[in-house]
């Protein structure tokens, strides 16, 4: 219970001080950002900027106020849990920020398990052959995987099963054939540094003792591999999601934008093009919060997976 | 040579491919039906090298020649399957490292029914109750044993639970690797008089690997001495300790600071008969 | 003396598969754009309206784009382009963050552990949602791009230096350093760099390679290079709508990522293998 405690405290003062970081930099910029979000705002609206619709404009949304009043007063906000609301649609950022993130945590679902069907077939084929032919195709396949750009991937799926095959629907989300093309890119795109992982993971396992004793005790290869070495790799695995949930919300941006799925990266992308700073900085805060929120997961369930953490003894 | 012999290694020689080493050469050793041997020598000697080979243990790197015969059949030639049968069900073995003996997170009542039913073919409720006798039969808390991980356990219970498991499968011949180094006095006494137990209660053969002499004397029939890869000596204890021939032993014999008293020797002997 | 050493690292670089297959593919890339360049030497910014969505010809050896410009001319363009920022961009994280790491690492203390603090902070954090906001607050184009990527990417480098520094500081010979009176930055310099230096190389190696990734994708997705760039995925988001009639436009400039970046990761990779460096690094 002590655990339980002292990590959820941990996580939380990491929340803490990666929001004040990230809201300050993001602050920082605003303030000494070449452009005028004001002027871009009148651009966008096609009226004719006058002084006073300028004025009138800055003191709606509080620019005109001192850079560190603005902090503390979105600072006041954000812990009631209010993001402002965008320049362009005046809709609450909370509320758009929110009602993308079904559709991006589907695709992660969808993601994952495409990234396992991968990662763990292969990974295990590397280690169980190190250092030969399905080891070599392995390797060869992380690294090609490491180098591919995920949305040229994702134009190549497209051009081949939607439109020279006419397999699957091109973009858009609804049905369950829409779904199959991003999860398969989000899948592939993970997957080496999952495989690379397995792969050492399962090898030094291969080498310990108590798969030895196993041997000794005359228990088949398979046995051997599938129920004493991979569960205890699997479990890394687990960590590596934790750690690398941020650069997979990085990677979904770009596929959502490719086949334009309806989650928080269209929205970040958009919002970028057209400078709605609220929703950039309330975005931020909320990648920020998941990003800590799946690491404090990650944490309790590698306490619950590994019986030995529970024990309080982490060695082996 | 001794005719009726369990297992007969012959000119074992294992060398390293990569670096083009000799580790073991020309071991020649015997053990006969219901003989406990010692097999000592300082780390490094290739006692425990010897004994992978016969486990097939031995890294891939490894080059091993000659010959391990096992009731006639050559265990280096038999095929992998062959040799996963005979391996637990014939030729069981106990490693120094206590914490390895089972793998961490699967429950040691279940490694046991894994392992009882590898090998004979039989229900999940008889295998359990195999499993409970023999943890019984070590002096082990059965249930408790049972349902736990290896690492809630002692090192002493963690190699009862090891040499149960062994015993469950009633082999011919068990391995301990420096079984008791890494426990303490108490605990490693303890081990080993249930070494004795079974060996009088089953009639099998056990190698034991040792660099420690004194537990080599008190519990041995026979020892070979190994030092650099080869045997250099072979014979009964008391030859061993007091009538040694090869300057190697009688080093190893003089590090030695206190050996225990003739008449325990004796004593040992004849209980051991 | 020196030709000997040099001959012996070549020898050794050469004899890892993995080296091999990087520094083939680098000669080849190289030589490819250099050669090509020379031979078919068109404007890549030259619209040519007549001349639209050709296949490969003798003239134009990659076809023509949407506008009548010549890929091949594009994407050798945008090799130098790209391959250039990247090294710069990584060249400018080094350089900041490297002395950094050496100094906070080796100072340690109080400044040491609030600023790591804060690092740690920033690194649990996505880079490349970071580098969006950045881009996005300072203004969706290449330089911002760069500007959010060197401002991302430095941390990284002060973070694995400072640990390597952490490791080694304690040995032996840097306490003598220590103790025999030389300045700080005398015992950084000769005892410290020279140890991160390996890491340093390999690192940016690979990292050169996703950087590329990263402005591609930012190209692609509208918020980097824009139009008439010839920067690679810029190409490839210009071109999207013909890629059913003309599939070249969309195979080349992928291909082209591919390969240099699959060549940074193999070159990355054999230079571990070269200095040794094992998990040092996750």
């Amino acid at each position: 219970m002590r655990r339980i405690l002292s990590i959820v405290a941990s996580r939380l003062l990491q929340l803490l001080i990666m929001v004040s970081v990230l809201s300050f930099v993001t602050f920082g910029l605003m303030k000494f950002t070449p452009g005028d979000p004001i002027r871009d705002l009148l651009k966008v609206d096609d009226v004719i900027a006058t002084k006073a619709d300028e004025e009138k404009l800055k003191k709606e949304y509080g620019f005109d106020q001192p850079i560190l009043v603005q902090y503390g007063h979105w600072i006041l906000n954000v812990m009631q849990f209010d993001l402002g609301e965008s320049i362009i649609s005046k809709r609450p950022v909370m509320e758009m920020i929110l009602s993308r993130l079904p559709a991006t945590i589907a695709l992660t679902i969808g993601g994952m398990v495409v990234l396992f069907l991968i990662a763990i077939p292969f990974g295990t084929l590397g280690a169980a052959y190190e250092a030969r032919w399905p080891d070599f195709i392995s390797r060869w396949l992380a690294m090609l995987g490491a180098s591919i750009p995920s949305f040229w991937l994702g134009l190549l799926l497209i051009y081949f099963f939607s439109l020279k095959l006419n397999l699957l629907p091109v973009m858009g989300k609804g049905t369950l054939a829409h779904f199959v093309l991003p999860s398969i890119t989000l899948g592939i795109a993970m997957a080496p540094m999952y495989i690379r992982l397995l792969r050492e993971r399962l090898i030094s396992t291969l080498q310990s003792s108590y798969i030895e004793a196993a041997r000794a005790r005359g228990l088949s290869k398979e046995r051997i591999l599938f129920f004493h070495a991979l569960r205890g790799s699997l479990i890394p695995l687990i960590t590596m999601f934790g750690l690398s949930i941020g650069s997979l919300l990085g990677g979904i941006t770009v596929i959502e934008i490719l086949f334009s799925w309806p989650g928080m990266g269209e929205l970040i992308v958009n919002s970028v093009k057209q400078r709605d700073y609220p929703v950039i900085q309330g975005y931020i805060l909320i990648v920020g919060f998941l990003v800590v929120i799946t690491n404090l997961i990650v944490d309790l369930l590698y306490l619950v997976v590994n019986p030995q953490i529970k024990q309080g003894k982490e060695s082996v | 040579m001794v005719k009726n012999s369990l297992i007969s290694i012959q000119d074992l020689r294992i060398t390293s491919k990569s670096a083009e080493k000799v580790l073991v050469s020309n071991v020649n050793l015997e053990i006969e039906k219901g003989e406990i041997v010692g097999l000592i020598g300082e780390s490094g000697s290739g006692k425990s090298l010897t004994a992978r080979a016969v486990m097939r243990l031995v890294s891939p790197d490894m080059k091993v020649s000659g010959k391990i015969l096992y009731k006639g059949t050559d265990l280096l030639t038999t095929t992998p399957r062959e040799h996963r049968h005979i391996l637990g069900r014939k030729i069981g073995m106990i490693f120094q490292d206590y914490r390895g003996s089972f793998t961490p997170f699967i429950k040691i009542g279940n490694q046991m029914i894994e392992t009882i039913r590898t090998h004979d073919k039989m229900s999940g409720n008889e295998a359990k109750n195999i499993a409970l006798t023999v943890l019984e039969e070590m002096g082990l808390e059965s249930r408790r044993v049972y349902n736990s991980y290896s690492f809630q356990l002692s090192g002493g219970q963690v190699q009862r639970a090891a040499i149960a498991m062994s015993l469950a499968l009633k082999p011919d011949l068990i391995i301990c690797d420096e079984m008791t180094t890494a426990l303490d006095v108490m605990n490693s006494e303890r081990v080993l008089h249930y070494i004795d137990y079974i060996r009088q209660n089953t009639g099998c053969s056990i190698l034991m690997i040792t660099h420690d002499l004194t537990l080599a004397y008190k519990r041995t029939d026979r020892i070979y001495v190994m030092s650099q890869g080869e045997i250099v000596e072979e014979g009964l204890p008391e030859q061993i300790r007091c009538h040694h021939k090869h300057p190697y032993t009688k080093k190893l014999c003089s590090c030695l600071l206190s050996l225990p008293e003739a008449e325990s020797l004796q004593q040992k002997r004849v209980y051991l008969v | 003396m020196v030709p000997v050493l040099m001959k012996d690292i070549t020898f050794k670089l050469l004899r890892d598969p993995t080296m091999r297959t990087g520094i083939f593919l680098a000669v080849f890339l190289v030589g490819g754009t250099v050669l090509g360049g020379m031979l078919v030497p068109h404007d890549p910014f030259q619209i040519n309206m007549n001349n639209r969505l050709q296949g490969a010809s003798f003239e134009h050896w990659l076809g023509t784009d949407q506008l009548g410009r010549d890929v091949f001319s594009r994407i050798v363009y945008g090799a130098k382009l790209t391959i250039g920022l990247s090294i710069f961009a990584i060249m400018i994280a080094v350089i900041i963050g490297v002395p950094i790491g050496l100094f906070t690492g080796f100072i340690g203390g109080k400044i040491d552990a609030f600023l790591m603090r804060i690092v740690d902070g920033i690194l649990s954090f996505p880079d490349f949602i970071l580098a969006i906001a950045i881009a996005g607050m300072l203004g969706p184009n290449l330089t911002n791009v760069i500007l959010a990527i060197v401002l991302v990417r430095w941390i990284v480098y002060a973070r694995v230096v400072r640990g390597l520094v952490l490791a080694e500081k304690e040995k032996e010979y840097v306490l003598v350093s220590k103790v025999s009176f030389s300045s700080t930055f005398k015992t950084i310099r000769m005892h410290l760099l020279p140890q991160v230096i390996p890491d340093i190389i390999v690192m940016a190696a690979i990292d050169v390679g996703k950087v590329i990734l990263l402005i591609s994708a930012f190209s692609y997705i509208g918020i980097g290079a824009q139009p008439p760039i010839p920067e690679w995925g810029a190409m490839l988001n210009e071109g999207r709508t013909y890629f059913q009639v003309v599939p070249s436009l969309m195979i080349y400039p992928g291909l082209a990522i591919m390969l240099i970046v699959l060549c940074c990761n193999l070159l990355g990779d054999g230079l571990k293998n070269y200095f040794d460096i094992r998990k040092r690094r996750g």
